[in-house]
């Protein structure tokens, strides 16, 4: 069932951001910005949508403040989580997992010195510091917020990676290869690296769901994406301030959050058992 | 030279202003006219109307909510205790020093009386006052105080007493830009019971400083000489003692048994034996904490949980009661005229036009609650004219494409693109989810006009005033379009004075007053003659001259459009249906007083019918 949510939040993602981009909104999903109360120039009227609406065969979640497809938003925002998510793993696992890597192999002084520096970041609260990175930005497009999250993604990687790099320089095929005079930066890429891979990718599943969760934080304090691009975050802080007359506009996008957050963990669980990875590794 | 003193006055009141307006609200008390001699028998603004009233202001327009003040039929009780929820705690109880807004001053006038008070006509009147007459110029004002007033530590009010407070008001955050915006130059105690206040240019609209908590908040002056613990345990004149105060919980005021005050039947007040604040920042949990009996009432600033509220109310059957109050306050926007495209006023009209008030002010949680807005003033404003609200450029959206399409395809545009090229705009609001809701749908009607590129920012509060201030940039400021608020219900010099004076140091130069310098008007626009009128309004007295030369001001809003409307701020004051006297307390005179403007009770005469 959790993969089953994940495949279908990707699909809508990608299939919303198709029909965006390529399409032109010839799709059968809803402009999630369209706002069916809106002014329309060729009739020079407006439109007959209500705003805070129940659901209905036209709007299957009913619309927001300004009569907007919920069901449309709520597709149309997992582009952003997923968009982050992958950034952030890309991050973390190129940059944080070499670095964990060499420094677990190398140790001595670079192992010191990368490792306080990690330390150091961690120390910090994330979300604090994130708010503070984002708001250095004027313009908080989806490239920056992203890169922002994948930067501070790096550390967290780059711990695991460390510990799971201690682990596997210390085995017998390591010890092995460096008997016969096999140069370390080849034992690396070929010895360390390819065994702390899978590791970091069943780790990825778990950090997914912490940076769906910062995102939609960043969103709900309107600090990630500029409007009117819709986010899961975005919506709930838009719709709670109508949370008495319509609830549901607020259960939705939480909704949507908290399955994706959950289907992240438990897929996440799945891998790390697969990997016998430990949390004291962490 | 004369002239020159004149203006420089102005750009002192708009350093005043400046922290009032970096927090984003109003300062206390309201607005109308002020009389050469402020007294009890002072006669209502509404009742000297201009020469030729072509308007019906003050009355209440169609569709205005205010509750009613009016004389409470229920025969008074004595005691009891009610808890009050309010927005956030106070910044600081000391008048002097603290930059208050709503919540703020509900406290502090429990704890202090004001010199002026404003009544139910919109008069500024006399409170612990007991007259206030100026010479002919306004830079002299005598006050008389009433006799037999004691502070909450056994002091007697004196005049001395007022004259020990200036230095404490002149080394205050709030007291300084109040003192200063006021050319108050000195307060001396001409007797056991007189004042004078000597201003360094005459200005009539004097009495509304003494209306407000900077320098008309009463205080006992040497138990201000331990300011941060005066802020924690306040020494007033005022109808409710200071008992406990837990920051961030609960402030607590217990009855003054000596207060001077009494009802107009002789029965002394207060009529509570006490009354106590709780901060609940969030809108629902205070709305629910009414609905629970948590709290016995509470404030706010927001018209959908005065929305939630009324349904509440109508629909589920609450028993409670909701004092609504709509003032001259409203919502709305700038463009910065010094910015491309901005700087050309067919834009700023087209924009104008093609902005739907009725769609943003229902986007806002508004509909039915808050009335368009087409000036500074509310219907109900005895300053209000039809003539501007006529004037004002309504919504017309092909009219607004006409006007922009214009700009559009002329040659010499100002922002430097191609012909037939959109505009841009940054539209920007802070990230309140009402304001951006709002701000989607002025995103909606630009661009489907075609000839607009929108790109929304949101900024905290403290970020959005600073882009507009531009402290950085001469005071020009990094915004383009951006919300904002306007007016209050001060006499109007207070609020527009700022916002027409020379908004940079070339544009002062250049009318040839160096120096004189505003960063109160956040727009940039200047006119010449608007700047003139303002000035000229602050040196008479007399309600039709000062009518006339502030519709001229706004009638040239209409015309210039560098500011824009949404609707006016509607604010409430919840209580349980068995709290009374909200909306029928007095002045000393016996009038009703103003009532309770921005969500600001009086608790003196409130209580608990059984």
């Amino acid at each position: 069932m959790a993969s089953l949510w994940l495949v279908l939040v990707v699909f809508g993602a990608i299939y919303a951001k198709l029909d965006t981009s390529w399409f032109g909104g010839a799709l059968p999903l809803q402009d999630p910005n369209f706002q069916t109360n809106g002014f329309i120039r060729e009739t020079g009227e407006f439109g007959t949508g209500q705003p805070i609406e129940g659901m209905s065969g036209a709007h299957w979640l009913g619309t927001d403040a300004i009569a907007r497809d919920t069901f449309a938003r709520i597709v149309h925002g997992g582009w952003v989580s997923l968009v982050v998510v992958v950034v952030s793993a890309t991050c973390g696992i190129v940059i944080g997992g070499f670095l964990g890597s060499l420094v677990g192999f190398v140790r001595g002084r670079t192992e010191t010195v990368v490792m306080a520096t990690v330390d150091v970041i961690l120390a910090f609260p994330a979300l604090v510091l994130l708010l503070a990175l984002v708001s250095i930005f004027e313009v908080r497009n989806l490239f920056v917020i992203s890169a922002v999250i994948g930067v501070l993604s790096i550390p967290a990687y780059t711990r695991v990676a460390r510990a799971n790099s201690l682990a596997v320089s210390s085995r017998e095929f390591v010890t092995a290869a460096r008997a016969i005079g096999t140069k370390p930066r080849r034992i690396l890429f070929r010895e360390v690296i390819p065994n702390v891979l899978p590791t970091l990718l069943a780790y990825t599943m778990v950090a997914a769901a912490f940076v769906v969760v910062v995102e939609g934080s960043l969103s709900f304090l309107g600090l990630s994406v500029q409007l009117p691009t819709p986010t899961w975050g975005n919506m709930i802080n838009q719709a709670r301030r109508d949370i008495k007359i319509n609830v549901a506009q607020v259960i939705w996008p939480s909704l949507a959050l908290t399955l994706t957050v959950l289907s992240l963990n438990q897929v996440g669980d799945f891998f790390q058992q697969r990997r016998e990875v430990r949390g004291s590794n962490l | 030279m004369r002239r020159k003193g004149l203006y420089r006055s102005v750009a002192f009141l708009a350093i005043a202003g400046l922290i009032a307006g970096a927090c984003g609200g109003d300062d206390d008390s309201a607005p109308a006219d002020t009389p050469e001699e402020t007294s009890e028998e002072a006669e209502s603004p509404a009742e000297e109307p201009a020469e030729e009233p072509a308007v019906e202001a003050g009355d209440e327009a169609e569709g205005d909510v205010d509750t009613a003040i009016e004389e409470e039929e229920s025969a008074v009780a004595y005691g009891g205790s009610i808890s009050v929820g309010v927005e956030a705690e106070a910044t600081g109880l000391r008048p002097w020093e603290d930059t208050c807004s709503s919540p703020c001053y509900n406290m502090m006038i429990a704890v202090f009386d004001k010199l002026v008070e404003m009544d139910v006509n919109g008069n500024y009147v006399p409170y612990l006052a007991e007259s206030l007459t100026s010479n002919e110029d306004f830079t002299v004002w005598t006050m008389t105080l009433r006799s037999d007033v004691t502070f909450h530590n056994g002091v007697e009010l004196s005049a001395q007493s007022i004259s020990d407070m200036f230095p404490i008001q002149q080394a205050g955050a709030a007291g300084s830009s109040a003192i200063a915006a006021a050319n108050l130059v000195s307060v001396e105690a001409t007797g056991d019971l007189e004042v004078t206040y000597t201003l360094s240019e005459g200005g009539s609209a004097f009495p509304a400083t003494l209306s407000r908590a900077p320098v008309g908040m009463v205080f006992e002056p040497a138990a201000a000489a331990d300011s941060e613990g005066f802020s924690m345990a306040p020494v007033g004149t005022g109808p409710f003692v200071i008992d406990a105060r837990d920051l961030d919980n609960e402030t607590t005021f217990v009855r003054n048994d000596e207060y001077w005050g009494t009802d107009p039947d002789g029965n002394a007040l207060p009529y509570l034996d006490s009354i106590s604040f709780r901060p609940i920042p969030d809108e629902g949990t205070r709305l629910d904490a009414l609905l629970s009996g948590t709290v016995n009432a509470m404030q706010t600033l927001r018209q959908g949980t005065i929305r939630d509220a009324r349904n509440a109310r109508d629909d589920d059957g609450a028993d409670i009661t909701l004092y609504e109050f709509q003032g001259n306050n409203v919502g709305g926007g700038m463009y910065n005229v010094l910015v491309p495209p901005f700087d050309d006023v067919r834009v700023r009209r087209a924009l104008t036009h093609m902005n739907s008030q009725e769609q943003v002010i229902e986007a806002l949680g508004g509909t039915g609650i808050s009335l368009p807005g087409t000036q500074w003033f509310s219907p109900d404003s005895p300053w209000w004219s039809e003539k501007v609200a006529e004037a004002w450029p309504k919504f017309d959206f092909d009219g607004g494409v006409a006007i922009l399409t214009e700009y559009v395809n002329d040659p010499e545009r100002s922002d430097g693109k191609a012909v037939g090229e959109p505009i841009d705009v940054e539209l920007s609001c802070p990230p309140d989810p009402t304001l951006i809701a709002s701000m989607q749908v002025v995103e909606q009607l630009y661009t489907a006009s075609g000839l607009v590129n929108v790109t929304m920012t949101n900024y905290d509060q403290q970020t959005h005033i600073g882009i507009a201030l531009g402290g950085e940039n001469g005071f020009v400021g990094n915004h383009q379009q951006h919300c904002w608020r306007w007016s209050s219900d001060d006499d109007p010099s207070v609020n527009l004075n700022p916002a027409l004076a020379p908004p940079t140091a070339e544009i002062a130069e250049a009318i040839g007053l160096p120096g004189v310098v505003s960063p109160l008007n956040f727009s940039n626009w200047f006119s010449p003659t608007a700047f003139q009128a303002a000035v000229a309004a602050t040196k008479t007295d007399d309600f039709a001259t000062r009518y006339g030369l502030y519709e001229s001001i706004m009638l040239e809003f209409a015309d210039q459009v560098p500011v824009y409307y949404s609707g006016h701020t509607a604010t409430a004051i919840g209580v349980e249906s068995n709290i009374l006297g909200l909306n029928s307390w007095h002045v000393p005179s016996g009038d009703l007083g103003i009532g309770f403007p921005n969500a600001e009770g009086r608790w003196a005469e409130v209580f608990i019918d059984s």
